[in-house]
């Protein structure tokens, strides 16, 4: 990992933010109603609310992919346009290339952008190697298990080191024994790199094992009930899930998010 | 291993067919029935070269030219206008309300049905028969094109945008790129009914053609070349899909094994 060049984390600040949906659904079905929230440069903060109460808007928002009616929306220090490879998405499912290998899938952002230089290609074999996929390299998606999909994706995220990884429940697809080793691989990466992370979730436990602190939706419209800080000693790792400290961390979430 | 095994169950099968048609011909004895395989063989043969009818004839290669030929200009002709089509129906909402009720009456006729009106319009010639493999292959295309561009799901697009590709680029790379493997299985689909409507019109108005042998040995009770002419569409068809299928398995690499 050392020989790697980690991106300077960067801030994200979102000052009352709206989003309404009018087409398909009900009209005028408020979806996000006045959400403001800041994550420092290098945070892991997970969103956390019940179904349908905006936090994958959120993210979208963030992502670039929809535009909110009205607020601030800031990535670093530029307000948020449209997509951009300065954002990392992951998303519920892989979203792999089918028709690439795993290689050519790593590769896709650098080609795209026409930055794809040997030292690219070098780093993109040491992140293969940091996510475990030497060997699948030159396998199709279809040929790797549910876990290598999301490492996959994980480094075809990495490659273009962005400054935020924003994550929509990435692991809910996932048996339970994928998921906890997910988890581990998710908090190792974050260890190393300390990139900052936004991460959509709607499992508490997964929020207070990942979270520095856990910002809980109330249900919709939503809008920020509360926001917790995990006090959690780093690094953190699959056993704390069993101490004491971490059983009320739980509940102290469970209550905001249910009170 | 399993793929030795899979065409050696194929080929047994095709034996089998083989053997209990040879039996029955045996067993009925009369040719104009059903001919053994040994005489449609000879026949198809003998017919590569020679001409039927003998006089003002063309051997059986030269009529498989003749509908490969037509077959081949109606298919690229409607593949490349549904592949617009439907691509322009994805991308523009107009042209979908307008093209889906045309396409929603036209896909369920039979193309058969239009060739005395096709013969009406352009005479017996090469265009009349161009222009039904055209109209029978226009809608199936333009379905599946639409339906390959509508099924490429918005989290491959995503992807895309967020991993720095432009908007063209992903529309070129990722959407239409995903659609390759749904719009090679409409062509298929396709190629089959061109065979059924080029035959169908060889036999009502032409001078050419496998379907206008076929016609011509029927007519003189020739029932090898029949079954011969046969064998020749069944030869031509499965190459035809050989080619699309190839093209898939280059296309998608989740159809490779």
């Amino acid at each position: 990992m050392s020989t790697l060049t980690v991106a300077r984390p960067t801030g994200v600040r979102l000052r009352d933010v709206r989003k309404t949906f009018h087409r398909r659904r009900r009209a005028g079905r408020p979806a996000l109603d006045g959400v403001s929230l800041d994550v420092a440069p290098g945070e892991f903060l997970c969103l956390l609310g019940p179904s349908g109460c905006g936090k994958s808007t959120l993210l979208n928002i963030l992502a670039g992919f929809v535009p909110a009616d009205s607020g601030e929306v800031v990535v670093g220090d530029r307000p948020v346009t449209g997509p951009g490879h300065d954002r990392g998405v992951l998303f519920q499912t892989p979203m792999l290339f089918p028709w690439l290998t795993t290689w050519q899938n790593v590769l896709y952002g650098p080609k795209a952008r026409g930055a794809l230089t040997p030292e690219v290609r070098a780093e993109a074999e040491a992140l293969l190697a940091t996510v475990g996929l030497a060997d699948a390299r030159d396998a199709y998606p279809h040929e790797l298990s549910g876990g290598m999909r999301h490492r996959a994706a994980f480094a075809r995220v990495l490659i273009n080191r962005p400054g935020v990884l924003l994550m929509d429940e990435p692991f809910g697809a996932l048996d339970a024994i994928t998921r906890a080793a997910m988890q581990r691989f998710l908090l190792d990466l974050w260890q190393q790199r300390r990139t900052t992370i936004v991460f959509v979730t709607h499992d508490v436990e997964e929020a207070a094992l990942l979270g520095d602190r856990v910002c809980v939706l109330s249900a919709p419209p939503g809008g920020t009930k509360d926001v917790l800080t995990v006090d959690l000693p780093r690094p953190r790792s699959y056993d704390d899930t069993e101490t004491l400290a971490f059983v009320q961390a739980k509940r102290r979430i469970r209550e905001v998010l249910e009170g | 291993m399993r793929d030795v095994r899979r065409i050696g169950t194929g080929a047994a099968a095709l034996g089998l067919a083989l053997a209990v048609w040879e039996l029955a011909a045996l067993a009925i004895g009369d040719s104009v029935t059903l001919p053994t395989v040994t005489e449609t063989v000879h026949t198809l043969a003998k017919y590569l070269t020679h001409t039927y009818p003998e006089v003002q004839g063309k051997t059986l290669v030269e009529d498989a030219l003749i509908s490969t030929g037509r077959i081949v200009a109606g298919f690229v002709l409607g593949t490349a206008a549904g592949l617009v089509l439907g691509a322009a129906m994805a991308g523009i909402r107009i042209v979908r309300e307008l093209a889906d009720p045309l396409i929603g009456v036209l896909r369920p006729l039979p193309p058969i049905a239009f060739i005395p009106l096709l013969v009406v319009w352009f005479g017996i010639g090469e265009t009349s028969k161009i222009a039904l493999i055209f109209f029978g292959v226009l809608p199936i295309v333009t379905i599946a094109t639409l339906g390959a561009l509508d099924a490429v799901p918005d989290g491959l697009l995503h992807a895309s945008r967020s991993l720095g590709a432009s908007p063209l680029r992903t529309m070129v790379h990722v959407r239409l790129r995903a659609a390759v493997p749904g719009v090679i299985t409409g062509m298929r689909i396709a190629m089959g009914g061109a065979w059924t409507s080029i035959i169908a019109a060889e036999m009502i108005a032409a001078t050419g053609g496998v379907g206008f042998l076929i016609l011509q040995a029927g007519n003189y009770l020739q029932t090898p070349l029949i079954f011969a002419g046969i064998a020749w569409i069944a030869v031509l068809g499965l190459l035809f899909d050989g080619l699309l299928r190839l093209l898939l398995r280059f296309a998608d690499p989740t159809v490779r094994r």
